[in-house]
């Protein structure tokens, strides 16, 4: 698992390269939940990720409530058709904000080139 | 594919994570069904060794599989205390009934499990827990 940290106006890019399985999605938290601070934006890059178990479900959860908790904003972009199909059987599809690719989060978020 | 016994560690869950490719390479399952096999299964190994063997290092994992014209299996066993992981399905399903808020945030790995495998077994033989995970092989992919 590679994690790319990269900053853009007020966004935070986490891009996240391999598995997340239980043994990398606690080091992708460890990494990720100092920037959930009050009103920050978050946008978490899938598009190379090829596996994600409970385990990555359980970090996006807390990422997200972290998030929420203080008025922050979590967008993730790039799901795979598998990482969705797993998102969508436990309900949590619908509750985060994802979209198709990059592009398109970063305008949900703000940024206009 | 030749059996293996795996150390029952975090770091080893990889090792479970191929030996279900390889077998699904072999079987020639498709790539939606290699995917749902190997995230059962590995859902399944996750807890044996967080919750079963509770992180102890000297408890193992027996990986075997089994190949027909129909179907593949993945066996899974343990010799940590007696444990049908589908006897919680029916929590891991009422949580899910939960508002998002609500929700425990664990829980999840045996329902993406029950949901993933085309079929999933539990039985305790003799000291193992034997967990069984079925995909059917589609003749059209040949």
């Amino acid at each position: 698992m590679e994690i790319q940290i990269a900053t853009r106006a007020d966004i935070r890019i986490a891009a996240l390269r391999g598995d997340v399985n239980a043994t990398t999605a606690a080091e992708i938290q460890r990494r990720m939940l100092p920037f959930a601070t009050t009103g920050e934006k978050i946008l978490l890059d899938f598009s190379q990720v090829t596996y994600m178990s409970s385990a990555g479900l359980r970090m996006l959860l807390s990422l997200y409530r972290q998030a929420a908790a203080k008025q922050g904003r979590l967008v993730i972009v790039g799901l795979s058709d598998n990482i969705r199909d797993t998102m969508s059987v436990t309900g949590l599809l619908n509750y985060f904000t994802t979209c198709e690719n990059l592009d398109a989060g970063l305008a949900i978020l703000g940024w206009s080139v | 594919m030749k059996p293996v016994i795996l150390p029952a560690t975090m770091a080893a869950l990889y090792k479970v994570s191929e030996y279900v490719l390889t077998a699904a390479a072999t079987a020639k399952l498709n790539k939606k069904a290699t995917y749902c096999l190997r995230l059962a299964v590995d859902e399944t190994a996750t807890n044996i060794v967080s919750y079963g063997y509770a992180l102890e290092e000297q408890g193992r994992l027996y990986l075997s599989s089994r190949c027909d014209e129909q179907q593949l299996a993945i066996i899974l066993e343990d010799t940590a205390a007696p444990y049908n992981p589908l006897a919680a399905l029916a929590a891991a399903e009422r949580s899910l009934q939960l508002p998002f808020e609500q929700r425990p945030i664990g829980g999840l790995g045996v329902y993406i499990a029950w949901q993933s495998a085309d079929e999933f077994h539990y039985e305790l033989v003799g000291d193992r827990n034997r967990n069984t995970f079925v995909m059917y092989r589609d003749p059209t992919s040949e």
